[in-house]
């Protein structure tokens, strides 16, 4: 895959982690194709979200954070001295684990991001969240009520908004760090439709523990896997999903999906 | 025993000890609201001038001197306070530094107001020759507040989840703009209660007010530069100093008077923390 380069959208190589002098993630390597999804599978605490959040450097947050290796969008190392920060998390965006909409109403919401970037006048910023709130499919359901505080929708609901959050910073990466894990059956599916859809314009990761979610929304599949408790996490296998979830060439991949661990 | 008795014998033995506070309480305020709310609610008390030989004297100028006393210090020692607990919250990294100046603050809270007046005393009457106003007053009751004031704002700020903060710099915002238009605004209700308590020390603290605000005046003060006569100062001034006959009606009026007020101020704060907490979750 990684002599495909024009269709990678984020490239890792060699990516070493650390967390002070914990070791978290040794030897990534990992492409992420355009307008595709991707997804991270693995047991817990294996290092799927830290790898996630090395991809729009909210691992800076962590003091003693440190990366090896390089990271690129584009073909562009965004880890290198000087790289714009702010601007990299305007590209790649991220939906959390837990839906965290700010206490905000829920133009406020959507509108926070565009304000960021100084838009001030009020129908381009009526378009926007119009706009950002049917690509996120949650339009009709708040269309009545957009000066309603945010966080007294439903959780399903709520992600949705974190989600048109996100759009309307018009981003080209959107990260899901375990989006579905905090919400019911029918808001999941109806993120995942939401995905299916997104992915026309958007390169999108999806971190998921749920094996179902990952073989039905994505295109590749890497599966992660800290071998021993203490070492750092690693990537055992990465490939079409199709592939990976009916002939697995590694035994301890067969091993998870067949749900024999983890 | 078996475990249903005891636990009904526990929650009447918790209920009487609360009931003991409640009633410690309620003694005090209908005491002082006993001796002293006539006399507070009439007007030629509550607005009159005070008179330093014959009795009838009000306590109008000194409502005032308290009113102006509070505004004037949190004026100084809310912007000071919340900032230093933002830098402390939201920007310092733990450390030596950070742990230097919670040991700072810490010992600050804990010395007494008197030690507190004689310092203002000495910088504002005698180093910088002033003489005594509310000016020097609210500086010296700020330092008095510094540490509660931003002791608590800090715990406001950390009661933030930290979600928010991670949504807002996902999204390309900075640090500081996502404590302007995020975190501040969260933690504005919490912050806003937290100055309750200062709020009320401040209109009681009488050492500060005899040593640098004054125990007497005649007219209502309208500069900061000018002397002025807190209420908790004046009540002392009353009982121990003055000559007027009916000194003991004007001391329990005055302190009537200052926990009507005590009341107000808390009930006002807590609606606008409560106004604040609305505003914020429906925009703006």
């Amino acid at each position: 895959m990684s002599d495909n380069n024009d269709r990678n959208k984020m490239q890792v190589s060699n990516l070493n982690m650390y967390y002070g002098d914990f070791k978290a993630l040794e030897d990534i390597t990992i492409d992420f194709a355009s307008c595709c999804i991707t997804a991270l599978i693995g047991p817990s605490g294996c290092g799927k979200s830290t790898l996630v959040r090395c991809l729009n450097r909210m691992n800076d947050l962590i003091e003693d954070s440190r990366v090896e290796g390089s990271i690129t969008l584009d073909g562009e190392d965004i880890n290198r001295p000087g790289y714009d920060v702010i601007s990299l998390r305007r590209r790649v965006g991220m939906v959390f684990q837990r839906p965290n909409p700010f206490p905000k109403s829920i133009y406020e919401n959507v509108a926070y991001g565009p304000r960021l970037v100084g838009i001030k006048d009020k129908e381009e910023l009526d378009y926007i969240v119009e706009d950002s709130l049917k690509k996120a499919a949650l339009w009709d359901e708040v269309k009545k009520n957009l000066n309603e505080s945010g966080q007294r929708l439903s959780g399903g609901q709520q992600q949705r908004l974190c989600i048109a959050r996100v759009i309307a910073v018009q981003p080209e990466v959107i990260l899901f760090d375990e989006p579905c894990s905090a919400i019911d059956p029918i808001s999941t599916q109806k993120i995942e439709d939401l995905m299916a859809e997104l992915k026309k314009n958007y390169t999108m990761v999806i971190v998921t523990h749920n094996m179902q979610q990952a073989a039905r929304v994505s295109d590749y599949t890497a599966f992660m896997l800290v071998e021993e408790q203490g070492e750092p996490g690693r990537i055992v296998e990465f490939g079409e999903t199709n592939t990976m979830f009916t002939n697995p060439s590694d035994k301890r991949t067969e091993n998870y999906i067949t749900g024999r661990f983890g | 025993m078996d475990a249903r008795k005891t636990d009904r014998m526990a929650s009447a033995v918790f209920w009487f000890i609360g009931c003991i506070a409640l009633g410690i309480l309620a003694f005090i305020v209908v005491e002082i609201l006993g001796r002293g709310l006539i006399k507070a609610f009439t007007p030629s008390f509550f607005a009159g001038k005070p008179r330093a030989l014959s009795e009838g004297g009000g306590i109008g100028p000194m409502i005032v001197s308290t009113i102006y006393l509070v505004f004037l210090t949190m004026l100084i020692s809310f912007p000071v306070s919340v900032g230093a607990a933002v830098y402390l919250a939201e920007f310092a990294r733990e450390g030596r530094f950070t742990r230097f100046i919670r040991f700072c603050l810490d010992s600050l809270g804990t010395v007494p107001s008197i030690v507190f007046a004689i310092f203002g005393m000495t910088m504002f009457m005698f180093y910088l020759n002033w003489r005594t106003c509310l000016l020097a007053g609210a500086l010296t009751m700020a330092l008095l507040n510094l540490p509660v004031l931003l002791r608590s704002a800090e715990e406001a700020l950390r009661l933030v989840p930290d979600t928010y903060r991670e949504a807002s710099m996902s999204l390309g915002a900075d640090r500081w703009t996502t404590v302007k238009k995020v975190v501040l605004p969260t933690a504005m209700p919490g912050i806003i209660t937290g100055t309750i308590l200062p709020l009320g020390r401040i209109m009681g603290e009488s050492a500060v007010v005899i040593f640098t605000v004054g125990v007497f005046v005649r007219a209502i003060p309208i500069s900061p530069f000018s002397p002025a006569a807190p209420l908790a100062g004046y009540i002392w001034y009353v009982q121990s100093e003055a000559i007027v006959p009916d000194y003991r009606a004007i001391v329990n009026g005055g302190a009537a008077v200052l926990l009507v007020l005590i009341f107000l101020i808390n009930f006002g704060t807590r609606r606008l923390a409560k106004y604040y907490s609305k505003r914020k979750s429906l925009g703006g």
